[in-house]
């Protein structure tokens, strides 16, 4: 029970088999340049990326030497805005699946711990919250709260993103609560909030990762798309759902201004969702095939403890 | 026996071919037929004409309903010399100028068949006019005491005062209703019930139906006594105007109305479509509330301060941004006005372009520049909101570019891209810093009037920054009460020079619209001030007609 | 098993009439009123004149006594954009959006079946890695970006379908029979399209790991032994198994493609359930935003429903 029980001894063998994991390599190293250039990359282009160069003689330049990725219509430098962007959007994403999982593994585990009554309620309050459908509480309180700033756009993100992991946190959780090293805590007189913390935890946390690296994904490709409806960031601040919006707008002229962005976006959720799908692998033995994730902002898992689906992780609503 | 019949039956309808031939001779000439799809930027807010407040809803009153009299392409609106007849074949002052007697058109009938009446044109102003019906127009038409009925075919019209554009305020601002179609209903109920939605005029053309959202649809009234259009069939459909450019370009519409202008070169190489130039009487400027959000009396740190205003006027570069967003097409702004107005005046001295004059007099005004460039006076940052409609396109543009000329003087600007629902709701709470506001004017100067003068600061009047110089109203006044054209146009152009030296906001841009229009439709010099109007007179060619040109008058299928 | 049924019944009113709650009260706590925004130049007279027609004047708690009756009741509330009550525009749109997302669904489970059988039965081989491959780039791609390339592609720069709406807006009406019925089809391709690209990866990889769960197990051997040809094996007796949790799968997606069905709609301008939503929350239709949330928490609650019964009557374990 060494490995398997103890944080660190999961994040040790985490490494290790990951490495051996060929796409989860690749995903990484995509993930890792995407961070760097997000943290770098606006340092080593020689514009800022609100900076108007000449209104009217650098509009709309496609891709060349100066601007490898061209110019917006404001003659922003693009490559500049979209690495500006890669900082927003997986800021945002981060921000939002961190908040998102603490709720949801929180909620999960005092439901599942509790058991009996407290339990009950607690599901059936999530069933609710699940049957709204996000994307619409999300356009529907950022409309009729504009504008909202880009701490409230994470913290609505996190709001709203919380209720699979929770579900799943509570299946396993009451799975884990009689196995025998807790039984055995017990008998020795451990705290509930020792058992918690030292023996359910960990257990619970391998989920949880595969899930939140999912989200990640989900979330930037849902930023994006709030974005894109006009309900996202803010001008300047450049997005790629934001600067998407720009280039789509005039999409007859820079087709530019549409695609890297687009890449950019396509790029990041499939290194997220690789890499989600390689941790399950790799964390998850019981879970041989590459397991199913569904496609994000889908489909819901069934509302009630005896679901049909049993296969291993349950798929997160909604990112 | 049967063969003998049918023969009888083709004789038939051969004749009646014919003499329908004969009546489907429009009335400017060639046969009559056709189909024009216009693709509006959106749907129709309202189209029951005293609620009618967008543009949209406006063409679709205009094409069912009319006027007493139309304006003519002048956009004459002193006196009557600037009306056609309309409804009203000819109308009579009274000597001392407080009543009109309109004698209308015996000839004229609503849809129904029934004839019009001075009873409707009474009806039409008692609805517009009723507090308890909320319209728009009703603080335009103040002066008009009552229409009372002479006879069946003479309504008088009785003002409180004597003034120039009191023919104006009745001809142009009443559209007529049909008594008997909309007395029934409540005054109050007006706004909820199906049968407004049903409209029932006199115009050129007859409404069939409106499914919110997707289509407007008329039909030539071909017993109109003015003689039927020479289209049959107008069907308005709302959408994005880049999908309507791909759409026109490929035939599938006829109209785009506000064509983008990115694309306007696309047209002129297109053998399908071309453009139009459609004048609007609207402009562009950033208004700067003097008070502090949401307060009507304390004093705004940057924007009450005349020099911070007027720094911030030179710090765009006005030209630069019609060259950005409009290509070589734009219309420069040279004041509160639109340019296509008669009273416009382009030899006004505005604030030049000028970043280090900008930056002296922000330094002068106490704002200073940090070590990253942004001003501060006080501890307090030179930081202000600009809001913005979501809707327009060249507003969000101009918000950009500007945000980031702001930024080089030192003042930082926050956008507020907010949908018009929220724009509405926060200027009616001052709750806004500037704003890029663009007023819908009339042609007259009364509408100068309702925008900027002290006496409309309020709930009915339209002075929302508020703007206040009794001087400028005094000047306005008696450029309105005048009836010489030169020294009316004298004093308003001093008013607007004044305005200008307030500066109560940054003068941009005239509304500039292209529409995009199918080249086999005939559109034939505007005799009326509006295009939507002389719809009625546009044609297509029968060499030149397609399929959806053929459809005639039938009914759409249940 | 019938009070089983009873009990979950009674859940998924519970979760409707939390949802009509949390709703109702969500758009209540924004800012201003329906009547707030309609003209500037209508004057506050006038407004609180409609505010009291309407009932916006009462206090909340009325407010939401009298919505709860009146929905009780099947009334739903009038929608002043749409210019007709709320259960008519609703009417309207709730169908196109379930042809949409039903013919989707449909064929992205066929599709999505075929080649996760076959992505099983050959794993590893060519077919499974490029096939997945592809499908894990369409399972990334968000809703909005790929409907929109798929309009890009289809409708501008290769125009050959068109770029929106459910028919012909304009001369739909006028065709005939066969010409109508075409006309239609045509404008459903595109969005059919997006809509299956992007649900369709799901379902695949959701049938590869019950097809590879269900080959090793026993009665497949014992099927093997008894000298059953191997297309039958796979197509006849493993696919029955592995094809359960995928049937519940379906009555679980159908609700919650509402979220995606809102971009695709709204990509596509499609008069359906999510473009009617986005639109009456940008006109401030109080009434006809509560009722879209309302019908898309019943839609969820169905789906779970029918998915839990299907279950139940397809797996024989579940009955016990």
């Amino acid at each position: 029970m060494s490995d398997v029980n103890t944080a660190r001894g999961v994040q040790r063998s985490l490494i290790g088999r990951l490495w051996r994991h060929k796409s989860a390599r690749w995903a990484a190293a995509i993930i890792l340049l995407l961070v760097v250039a997000a943290i770098f990359g606006p340092m080593l282009t020689s514009y800022t990326g609100s900076e108007q160069l000449d209104i009217v003689k650098l509009k709309n330049m496609p891709p060349s030497w100066h601007h490898p990725l061209g110019t917006d219509q404001y003659s922003r430098d693009l490559l500049t805005r979209v690495l500006l962007g890669a900082r927003i959007s997986l800021a945002v994403a981060t921000l939002a699946v961190l908040m998102s999982m603490t709720v949801g593994t929180a909620y999960g585990l005092i439901s599942g711990y509790a058991g009996g009554v407290v339990d009950s309620i607690m599901m059936r309050v999530l069933d609710g919250f699940l049957s709204i459908p996000r994307v619409l509480l999300l356009i529907a309180v950022l409309t009729l709260w504009n504008p909202v700033p880009l701490s409230g756009l994470i913290v609505l993100l996190g709001a709203t993103g919380w209720f699979g992991v929770s579900r799943i946190v509570r299946t396993q959780t009451m799975t884990t609560r009689h196995v025998e090293f807790v039984d055995a805590a017990r008998a020795l007189g451990a705290s509930d909030t020792r058992i918690v913390w030292r023996h359910l935890l960990p257990n619970i946390i391998t989920p949880v990762i595969v899930t939140a690296t999912l989200a990640v994904g989900n979330v930037i490709a849902l930023e994006a798309g709030l974005s894109y409806l006009g309900v996202g960031a803010r001008e300047p601040t450049p997005s790629w759902g934001s600067i998407f919006l720009d280039g789509v707008e005039f999409f007859a002229g820079n087709w530019w201004v549409v695609l890297f962005p687009g890449i950019a976006i396509v790029a990041t959720v499939l290194a997220f969702n690789v890499l989600g799908d390689a941790l399950r692998d790799v964390l998850d033995p019981r879970q041989l095939h590459g397991g199913p994730a569904l496609p994000a902002g889908k489909p819901a898992p069934s509302s009630n403890a005896n679901a049909p689906l049993t296969l291993g992780t349950d798929p997160i609503q909604n990112g | 026996m049967r063969k003998s019949t049918l023969v009888i039956i083709a004789a038939a309808v051969a004749l009646a071919g014919c003499t329908s031939k004969e009546s489907a001779t429009s009335a400017g000439g060639g046969q009559a037929g056709g189909t024009v799809i216009m693709v509006t930027p959106g749907d129709a807010v309202e189209v029951f004409p005293p609620f009618v407040n967008d543009q949209v809803g406006r063409w679709v009153q205009d094409l069912v309903f009319e006027r007493l009299a139309d304006l003519k392409p002048g956009l004459v609106t002193k006196g009557d010399q600037g009306f056609a007849p309309r409804l009203a074949q000819k109308w009579t002052w009274a000597p001392d100028s407080l009543s009109i007697a309109f004698s209308l058109d015996p000839r004229a009938r609503w849809h129904d068949g029934t004839p019009v009446t001075a009873q409707d044109v009474k009806y039409s102003l008692d609805i517009f006019k009723n507090p308890k019906v909320g319209s728009p127009v009703t603080p335009n038409i103040t002066n008009i005491d009552s229409i009372s009925v002479r006879d069946s075919l003479t309504a008088v019209a009785w003002f409180h005062k004597r003034k120039p554009e009191q023919f104006y305020d009745l001809a142009y601002q009443l559209m007529v209703m049909p008594k008997h179609v909309y007395d029934s209903i409540p005054p109050e109920q007006l706004h909820t019930s199906p049968t407004t939605r049903k409209l029932v005029g006199s115009g050129p053309f007859r409404f069939v139906s409106w499914q919110p959202g997707s289509r407007i649809e008329f039909i030539a009234d071909t017993a109109n006594y003015r003689g039927r259009p020479s289209l049959d069939r107008v069907i308005m459909t709302p959408g994005d105007p880049a999908t309507g450019a791909a759409q026109l370009l490929a035939g599938q519409v006829d109209l785009v109305i506000a064509f983008p202008v990115d694309q306007v070169p696309k047209l002129d190489s297109s053998t399908v479509a071309r453009s139009m130039i459609d004048p609007q009487l609207a402009y562009v400027f950033m208004a700067m509330n003097p008070h502090v959000a949401k307060s009507k009396t304390e004093p705004n740190p940057v924007f009450a301060d005349i020099r911070v205003r007027r720094a911030l006027s030179m710090a765009v570069d006005r030209v630069g941004m019609l060259h950005n967003v409009f290509g070589n097409d734009g219309i420069l702004s040279h004041g509160p006005f639109p340019m296509a107005a008669g009273y416009a005046d382009s030899t006004l001295r505005l604030p030049p372009f000028d970043t280090t004059a900008a930056k002296a007099l922000l330094d002068s005004a106490g704002w200073r520049a940090g070590a990253d460039g942004m001003r501060s006076k006080n501890g307090k940052p030179l930081r202000f909101s600009l809001m913005l409609p979501s809707s327009s396109l060249f507003r969000r543009r101009y918000g950009v570019l500007m945000q980031e000329q702001f930024r080089k003087v030192g003042a930082q600007v926050d956008l507020d891209v907010v949908d018009n629902p929220t724009m509405i709701r926060r200027l009616l709470d001052h709750d806004w810093d500037a704003e890029l506001h663009a007023p819908g004017v009339d042609p007259s100067l009364t509408g100068e009037e309702q925008f900027w003068a002290t006496r409309a600061i309020g709930a009915n009047g339209q002075n929302f920054i508020p703007y206040s110089n009794p001087k400028v109203d005094a000047l306005l006044d008696s450029a309105i009460a005048t009836f010489d054209p030169a020294k009316s146009k004298g004093q308003s152009s001093r008013a607007f020079q004044m305005m200008i030296d307030d500066a109560p906001g940054i003068w941009l841009y005239d509304v500039t619209v292209y529409d995009g229009i199918n080249r086999r439709i005939t559109v034939p010099t505007p005799t009326i001030s509006d295009w939507w109007m002389n719809l009625q007179n546009w044609s297509i060619p029968a060499d030149k007609r397609i399929p959806r040109d053929r459809i005639g008058l039938a009914p759409a299928k249940p | 098993m019938r009070r089983r049924l009873a009990a979950r019944l009674l859940q998924s009113l519970i979760v409707v009439i939390i949802v009509t709650t949390i709703s109702f009260f969500v758009i209540r706590a924004a800012p201003g009123d329906p009547f707030s925004y309609d003209s500037p130049t209508i004057t506050p007279a006038i407004r609180a004149h409609w505010r009291a027609q309407f009932g916006y004047d009462k206090p909340l708690p009325t407010q939401f006594a009298r919505y709860a009756v009146s929905v009780a009741h099947g009334q739903l509330g009038y929608s002043f954009p749409m210019h007709e009550p709320v259960t008519e525009a609703l009417a309207a749109a709730v169908p196109r959006t379930l042809l949409l997302a039903g013919l989707s669904l449909a064929l992205s489970f066929v599709f999505g079946v075929i080649i996760g059988v076959i992505q099983a039965t050959r794993r590893d081989g060519w077919f499974d890695r490029v096939s997945s491959a592809i499908l894990l780039f369409f399972y990334s791609l968000p809703d909005f970006w790929g409907a929109l390339m798929i309009l890009l592609l289809f409708a501008y720069w290769w125009p050959i379908l068109p770029a929106g709406n459910i028919v012909d807006p304009v001369l739909h009406d006028y065709m005939g029979t066969w010409d109508a019925f075409a006309d239609r089809a045509r404008h459903l391709v595109l969005p059919v399209l997006s809509f299956t690209l992007l649900t369709m990866a799901g379902i695949t990889r959701y049938q590869r790991a019950a097809m590879l769960d269900t080959l090793p197990a026993d009665y497949i051997r014992t099927a093997r032994a008894k000298g059953l040809s191997e297309r039958r094996i796979i197509w006849h007796h493993a696919l029955r198994t592995a094809l359960t949790p995928m049937v519940a799968l379906l009555g679980l997606m159908l609700p919650a493609l509402l979220g995606g069905a809102l971009f695709v709609e709204k990509v596509f301008d499609w008069p359906g359930m999510g473009l009617l939503a986005a639109n009456a929350i940008s006109a401030r239709d109080y009434d006809l935003v509560t009722a879209t949330v309302i019908v898309g928490s019943i839609m969820v609650v169905i789906g779970n429903l029918a998915a839990d019964l299907l279950h139940m009557a397809l797996d024989p374990r579940v009955r016990e």
